[in-house]
């Protein structure tokens, strides 16, 4: 964990951070239900490219996401940092798998600025915001619109 | 509906749904779920006690204890949901009497197994298609009272609503003492609304014409009433049926009454299912879309599997059964481990009945190295025949729902499991091929395939399928009919004759120095009479027969008189299409030409023949 991270206060919002490909990315930490390394996969004939199959965890179907192909980048290449985030998007359980896992960052809610026009060449509409942080950017992806059908 | 069932076993603590329904279910089943919690935590108790200890005998007692204690569990769970078909039965009365007083007609209803129990979500979406077909029975199916009358009947119709188990199924039966369905009628509707052309009707069986009433848009009603002639009916209620993983059989006589059928699984959360492998992965066959499995052994492949326009097909008991590739259909890419080194491979086969070989899987790479290989390959073949390897046999599940039937290559069959039906997430919703997913006994999961979508995807549709068939079948009807048992023989070496086997008594063999010359007619003493004998030659412009030492007789009977005909062998009976050419080599005697093995063969008229050898055996007719 970094040194900069703070007791969170009500007004501050924590991001829980992860590489896809190699851009930094957050998800509002209280949309994870879980991450982990399950990986046994099976994979569903038919299914949309950025589908990578689906997954019993604890007795329940959940459809895995290759995050990188869903934002138009490369796809995730299994390794042994890749992981797979567990996210709850409108009452469905939908695992993301991401390149790998980062810092928890703290930060106001103001300190989140608009979407540059084009960021990596990934679709704006994807990202909620930009947030600067002292090494780098990190893009906000807004779980519920990516999860659109 | 699937959905529906799943949320009813998530688990507490997910945010609660919007529906707030209750059930009403019975103490004593309560209390017996009671019972069965008790004794399942006395057995997670026996069981871990056993673990901790290390007792294998306590450990496998308590396991089967808790099997036995779950199958009861699963089984008193499942009753709770399930509501007798009374609840919905007991609506039709009244829109039985309403209806039939709206439409001026005079119908009893009559319901029986009124205490048949459902599931619950099945009782719900089985509701709107029964009032479906019972207002179907009212309008199209009862007459008017006096037109009753007019024919013999009781005025008062009777519409019969009787639910009962069988075979593990829950079966609805609609019928009524009406006019039944007039095919002629559904057919003029089918052909002006444009679902059918009139060729395609010409080759439909009665059963077929019927079914028409299952098509989408379809409605013998000249105008729309606020009961039926919209023609949406008939094919939602399949439809809703279907999606329920049920049946519908239509069966009725003009004149005395339709009778409905439907079949119904008893609950849709646990299915018992085939398991399959295709490629890597597992997938669930729901059971009652199975008829049968069909294991077609590596050397049978090529004679049993055969090809239709670009569609493969297999003769199962007479019937022509579409075949398709599960692999195919799905987009998986199919490989095969290479016998020889292991290797996992991109399966190249066209065909099904294409054998495999390492020639052309190593020509990609260049020509020399084929080559070489193909020498090795030759060398190792002369030990063991790769093409009939046991794994080279054919798995195929032979499904059906209501209106297809087709076989599904699948690489692998396992056991039959009963699985439990899961959702799956939105994302899979567009994927049609499947029903759900289960999770199996190792953890992984495996989607439930749905056989009728399957169906539709493969371009199987019902009823250019069944007029495909019906036309085979006429075919082959047509075939039969024109199909003729006849002689066949030479006259000289390389005049190839034939006459219809029918009229042939017997055909025998003469020494030469037997045949009598007398006068210009050659007879031979033959039981008891003297047999008279022709050439054709005598009568057609053909060579004359070659000397021998014997001499070849088809003894003929025409008239009650028997004549022989000397002919050369081989004589032979075959059975051969009449497709004959009745221009081109045409002559006094001889009906037709025909090719038969290859062999342009002369169609002899003997009629004709003997007319022309003895005018005065045919005097007496003219």
């Amino acid at each position: 964990m970094s040194k900069e991270m703070m007791k969170p206060t009500s007004k501050d919002l924590e991001f829980s951070t992860f590489y896809v490909g190699t851009t930094l990315c957050g998800i509002n930490i209280l949309k994870i239900e879980e991450i982990n390394k399950h990986f046994n996969i099976t994979t569903v004939p038919q299914s949309s490219d950025y589908i990578k199959g689906i997954l019993n965890l604890r007795g329940r179907i959940i459809t895995i996401i290759d995050l990188g192909k869903k934002l138009g980048l490369d796809s995730v290449e299994k390794n042994k940092d890749t992981r797979n985030i567990i996210v709850n998007s409108n009452d469905e359980h939908i695992g993301l798998v991401v390149n790998g896992i980062s810092d928890v960052v703290v930060v106001r809610e103001d300190d989140i600025e608009a979407v540059p026009s084009n960021i990596n060449g990934v679709k704006g509409k994807n990202f909620k915001g930009v947030l600067k942080t002292e090494k780098q950017l990190i893009g906000i992806l807004d779980i519920d619109e990516i999860l659109k059908e | 509906m699937i959905e529906t069932s799943e949320r009813i076993f998530d688990k507490p603590g997910d945010k609660p749904q919007k529906t707030n329904t209750s059930i009403r279910v019975n103490v004593g089943l309560l209390d017996t779920l009671m019972n069965l919690a008790g004794e399942l935590v006395l057995g997670r108790n026996q069981l871990l006690q056993g673990v901790s200890s290390s007792n294998t005998k306590a450990t496998e007692v308590s396991s089967q204890r808790i099997d036995m204690i779950t199958s009861e569990l699963q089984e008193a769970i499942m009753r709770t949901r399930m509501q007798p078909i009374a609840n919905i039965l007991s609506k039709f009365t009244r829109v039985v009497r309403d209806l039939s007083q709206q439409s001026g007609k005079s119908i009893d209803l009559v319901l029986e197994g009124n205490d048949v129990e459902l599931d619950k979500t099945i009782l719900e979406s089985i509701n709107d298609p029964l009032i479906h077909l019972v207002r179907n029975s009212v309008h199209h199916g009862i007459e008017m009272p006096d037109e009753r009358e007019k024919i013999g009947k009781n005025p008062i119709g009777i519409i019969t609503l009787k639910a009962f188990h069988d075979a593990g199924q829950v079966n609805i039966v609609i019928s009524d003492d009406g006019r039944g369905l007039d095919p002629q009628k559904i057919l003029r509707a089918a052909v002006s609304k444009g679902h059918l052309t009139d060729q395609e009707v010409a080759q439909m069986s009665e059963k077929q014409k019927m079914k028409l009433i299952f098509l989408p848009g379809f409605s013998t009603a000249k105008e729309v009433t606020d009961v039926s002639g919209r023609g949406v009916g008939m094919d939602v209620a399949v439809t809703n049926v279907e999606s329920l993983g049920g049946v519908i059989e239509l069966d009725s006589t003009p004149g005395e009454g339709t009778v409905i059928q439907i079949k119904l699984p008893l609950t849709l959360a646990i299915i018992p299912s085939q398991i399959i492998t295709v490629g890597n992965e597992r997938y669930a066959l729901p059971q009652v879309n199975l008829s049968e499995l069909l294991r077609i052994s590596a050397a049978e492949v090529k004679d049993k599997i055969e090809r239709v326009g670009d569609s493969e097909v297999v003769r199962l008991r007479g019937e022509l059964l579409p075949l398709f590739d599960l692999s195919k259909l799905l987009g998986i890419e199919e490989t095969y481990i290479d016998p020889e080194n292991n290797d996992e491979l991109l399966e190249r086969r066209k065909n099904i009945a294409d054998r495999r070989s390492k020639k052309h899987a190593l020509l990609k790479d260049g020509k020399t190295r084929a080559l070489n290989t193909f020498e090795d390959t030759k060398q190792e073949r002369t030990t063991k025949d790769r093409r009939y390897h046991a794994e080279s046999a054919l798995n195929i599940a032979v499904v059906a729902t209501g209106t297809f039937k087709y076989g599904l290559i699948v690489d692998d069959l396992h056991d039959s499991e009963e699985i439990v039906v899961k959702s799956v997430g939105r994302h899979l919703k567009k994927c049609t091929a499947y029903t759900g997913a289960t999770i199996m006994g190792d953890g992984k999961v495996a989607l439930i395939l749905n056989i009728s979508n399957i169906a539709q995807t493969a371009g199987l549709s019902t009823v250019s399928e069944s007029v495909k068939l019906a036309k085979a079948a006429d075919k082959a009807a047509e075939t039969c009919k024109d199909k003729a048992a006849l002689l066949i023989f030479k006259n000289s070496g390389s005049e190839h004759f034939a006459a219809p086997l029918n009229m042939v008594e017997r055909i025998e063999r003469f020494k030469t120095s037997a045949i009598e010359q007398i006068g210009n007619k050659k007879v031979v003493q033959y039981r008891g009479g003297a047999l008279p004998l022709y050439e054709l030659s005598q009568v057609l412009d053909v060579e004359s027969l070659p000397e021998k030492d014997q001499q070849e007789v088809i003894v003929f009977k025409v008239k009650n008189r028997e004549i022989g005909l000397m002919v050369t062998p081989p004589i032979d009976a075959n059975e051969v299409n009449l497709e004959m050419d009745e221009s081109t080599l045409r002559q006094p005697g001889i009906s037709g030409s025909m090719s038969i093995n290859d062999h342009t063969t002369l169609l002899v008229d003997i009629f004709e023949m003997i007319k022309r050898l003895n005018p005065e055996w045919f005097a007496d007719e003219t």
